[in-house]
């Protein structure tokens, strides 16, 4: 899937948010979204999304306005934070949710599901039949980006998925990510403060400085290098 | 380091709720609102003070040929149940003001002091002394010695404040025990039904001389209800101080799911969210409570109404019982309908579901409550009013067809969250504005004053009111479709609104 982002302009009160005249998403990139706290990486993220109306502009997927029509949420995953995950199901049943509503049987979800169990909430962490609402932070963020992936989507979309995750899990996550973009030809968005995660999963970085791009290229053996000198300085 | 304490603390957290009540959503309002706000505030208030200052007029209707002091010191007891009973709906407790400052080096005991103080000034620590003051001023003070005409209306005072903290008090301790809910009100009526069919009356004559005394400047009197002021200020501000040491009854409520529950596929995304929200309504406190509550209004709360013989305003009554009882679930649960998925809206929207599919479901389970609350209180009204089944079974398709349409529309203009899993305390409204206070009026009202239009012609009236109903309920889809455009033109600001509160 393409994603085009077209003279976006995004303010909160008097604040510019978000400004980018021209950005784009070629279809099977992955692209790594990097910046200080508060650059606009999740606002990007939510205008992606449809969850945020620009005051100038639009964001395209596959040439469609995303706020005109609806039909690129049949083909995209997404977990930006736990607004995301419904509190009071069980993991299970979240997960059943989610696929139904992407028309999925409960077979076909558990088949799907198969091949993140590594990666879920185990048995032996004691959360078998528990509430999502009741899981750590770390394990809450695990079952939300199953959920965002397991559906094999055209175009995903994560914030901050690295955080509150424990190492082994990361690496998981890593190898996921890179499944599912070889098997499925997926085209991603990962935000992150890891430098060193993003450099190795994604195949561009967007640097994203107080609302403006500053720097979008190609990852490349010198990127994580010149990224940690950009943060240090 | 120290803890900063007294005067200091007090002065910094009265400088922050001055800041919280200045930025607070509460005070943005349009200028509509607040203006049929302040006037409603002017119309209650003025009622009120010619209600105190000319209270003979009214005495010589209920109680020709009485004097205005001695009616009123009868019926002050239990005119303070009754405020009770409205504080207990509406009060909201300091409890959750002290979170974001319990880390902080400040003495609990400091915290305390200052929100239990702050809590008292309260729009129902006001509007009684509205009533109280001109009536005091006209009838008390002229008649009376001085200094007992003074203690008369330091003892009013000192019950309203007894009536604040008692209402914390219950609420501290439902908190705890929220079992002792229904038997305490169950309690409540038939002591207050008992005391009255006996003719003893002696809530009334116990008032009646109380306050009497205190007018003869009995001194054993005043300090008594001084006293039940005092006690239940100390009382709720140690329990709340051990609320603040014992913080586990603000934790989620905890729920083994021994069979995950899920919809067959074939019933397609609807039947999921249907069954969603059914989910949502059976494991979290707060809307639980709401399921709750409509089911004691469809029949409890019925068979109390019904069994009253009013001499008039009965068509009223019968209009609000045919509302409320199929209607009951629809005006309390319905008018929150996505407040209750603040906390996962942006998953919600940015899915694969349509608005279609997300409004079709929760009319769906409106209309749905209609008819299963219909059924439930069928009997009740065989029972105890076979006249009013044409009442019951026309406000059915009207509550079906016409009130969840009006709740509807000002749920999806509402971007106040709600945390369902944490307040499970009683009658919490978070999530509400002046809005939903002011959209009971073109709820509420149309249908009730309908009734009065049409008693010459009642049967015909109800044809009416049931057709209009039954018409718009064939509408279903043409409202799905309009309520569909109307959220998502409104989601970011819905979306935006959840997120804001949630911080």
């Amino acid at each position: 899937m393409r994603v085009e982002i077209i003279d976006v302009l995004k303010r909160f009160g008097k604040k510019t948010a978000l400004n980018i005249p021209s950005w784009k998403l070629e279809d099977g990139e992955i692209v790594g979204l990097v910046g200080s706290n508060g650059a606009g990486k999740t606002t990007f993220l939510r205008l992606v999304l449809d969850l945020l109306h620009p005051e100038n502009g639009r964001v395209e997927i596959d040439g469609i306005s995303v706020s005109r029509s609806a039909a690129w949420k049949a083909s995209t995953g997404s977990y930006l934070d736990e607004s995301f995950l419904i509190g009071f199901l069980s993991i299970s049943e979240y997960l059943k949710f989610v696929g139904a509503v992407f028309g999925l049987k409960n077979g076909t979800t558990e088949r799907a599901l198969e091949q993140y169990r590594s990666f879920l909430p185990s048995r032996s962490d004691d959360v078998s039949g528990k509430l999502v609402r009741e899981l750590s932070t770390g394990n809450g963020k695990k079952v939300g980006i199953v959920a965002a992936m397991f559906i094999r989507p055209d175009l995903l979309i994560l914030d901050e998925p690295f955080a509150n995750l424990d190492p082994p899990s990361q690496i998981r996550l890593k190898q996921n990510i890179l499944r599912l973009a070889r098997e499925n030809g997926t085209t991603m968005i990962i935000s992150s403060h890891d430098l060193g995660h993003v450099t190795e999963i994604c195949s561009r970085i967007t640097l994203l400085d107080d609302g403006h791009i500053i720097r979008d290229e190609k990852t490349s053996s010198e990127t994580l290098s010149e990224l940690q000198s950009y943060f240090a300085s | 380091m120290t803890p900063t304490r007294g005067f200091d603390t007090y002065r910094l957290l009265l400088r922050n709720q001055w800041k919280t009540t200045k930025r607070s959503s509460k005070t943005k309002q349009s200028p509509f609102i607040w203006l049929v706000l302040g006037a409603m505030v002017c119309y209650v208030g003025f009622t009120l003070f010619v209600l105190g200052y000319h209270f003979e007029r009214f005495a010589i209707v209920f109680f020709p040929g009485s004097i205005p002091v001695l009616v009123v010191n009868q019926y002050l007891l239990a005119g303070f149940l009754s405020l009770f009973f409205i504080r207990f709906l509406f009060q909201q407790t300091p409890r959750m003001k002290l979170t974001p400052y319990l880390h902080l080096p400040l003495l609990k005991r400091d915290l305390v002091v200052f929100f239990q103080a702050s809590s008292l000034i309260s729009v129902h620590n006001v509007y009684p002394m509205l009533f109280f003051v001109p009536f005091w001023l006209r009838y008390v003070l002229p008649g009376h010695e001085p200094v007992a005409a003074w203690l008369w209306i330091i003892s009013i005072m000192g019950l309203i404040g007894a009536s604040h903290f008692g209402n914390l008090v219950l609420r501290s301790i439902l908190r705890w025990r929220a079992a002792y809910f229904y038997p305490l009100i169950v309690l409540l009526i038939v002591i207050t039904i008992l005391d009255e069919t006996s003719g003893y009356g002696m809530t009334r004559t116990l008032s009646g001389f109380m306050f009497g005394q205190i007018l003869s400047a009995n001194m054993v009197s005043f300090t008594l209800t001084m006293s039940i002021f005092l006690a239940f200020g100390v009382w709720s501000s140690v329990l709340l101080l051990k609320t603040l040491r014992r913080p586990v009854i603000t934790a989620p409520e905890t729920a083994i799911v021994r069979k995950p529950r899920t919809v067959p596929a074939r019933f397609g995304v609807t039947g999921q969210l249907f069954y969603l929200e059914l989910l949502l309504m059976w494991r979290n406190r707060r809307p639980r409570h709401y399921l709750i509550l409509s089911l004691v209004f469809s029949t409890m709360y019925l068979v109390i109404m019904m069994a009253t013989e009013l001499a008039y305003g009965g068509f009223i009554f019968d209009g609000l019982i045919g509302l409320f009882a199929s209607g009951g679930f629809v005006l309390n649960y319905g008018q929150l309908m996505f407040s209750w998925d603040s906390t996962h809206f942006d998953g919600l929207i940015s899915r694969n579901i349509t608005f279609r599919q997300i409004i079709r479901a929760k009319l769906l389970l409106l209309q749905a409550s209609c008819l299963i609350l219909f059924l439930l209180s069928l009997p009740l009204f065989i029972w105890l009013k076979p006249e009013l089944l044409a009442v019951h079974v026309a406000f059915l398709l009207y509550n079906a067809g016409i009130t969840t349409v009006l709740v509807m529309e000002l749920a999806t203009r509402n971007s106040q969250s709600v945390d369902i899993s944490q307040s499970g305390s009683f009658f919490n409204y978070e999530g509400f504005s002046s809005k939903h206070w002011l959209w009971f009026i073109p709820t509420a009202l149309p249908p009730t004053l309908f009734m009065i239009a049409v008693q010459n012609h009642l049967f015909a009236g109800l044809i009416l009111l049931a057709s209009l109903g039954f018409v718009n309920l064939i509408c279903t889809e043409l409202w799905t479709n309009y309520f569909s455009r109307g959220l998502s033109l409104r989601k970011y600001e819905i979306a935006q609104g959840f997120r804001n509160n949630a911080r």
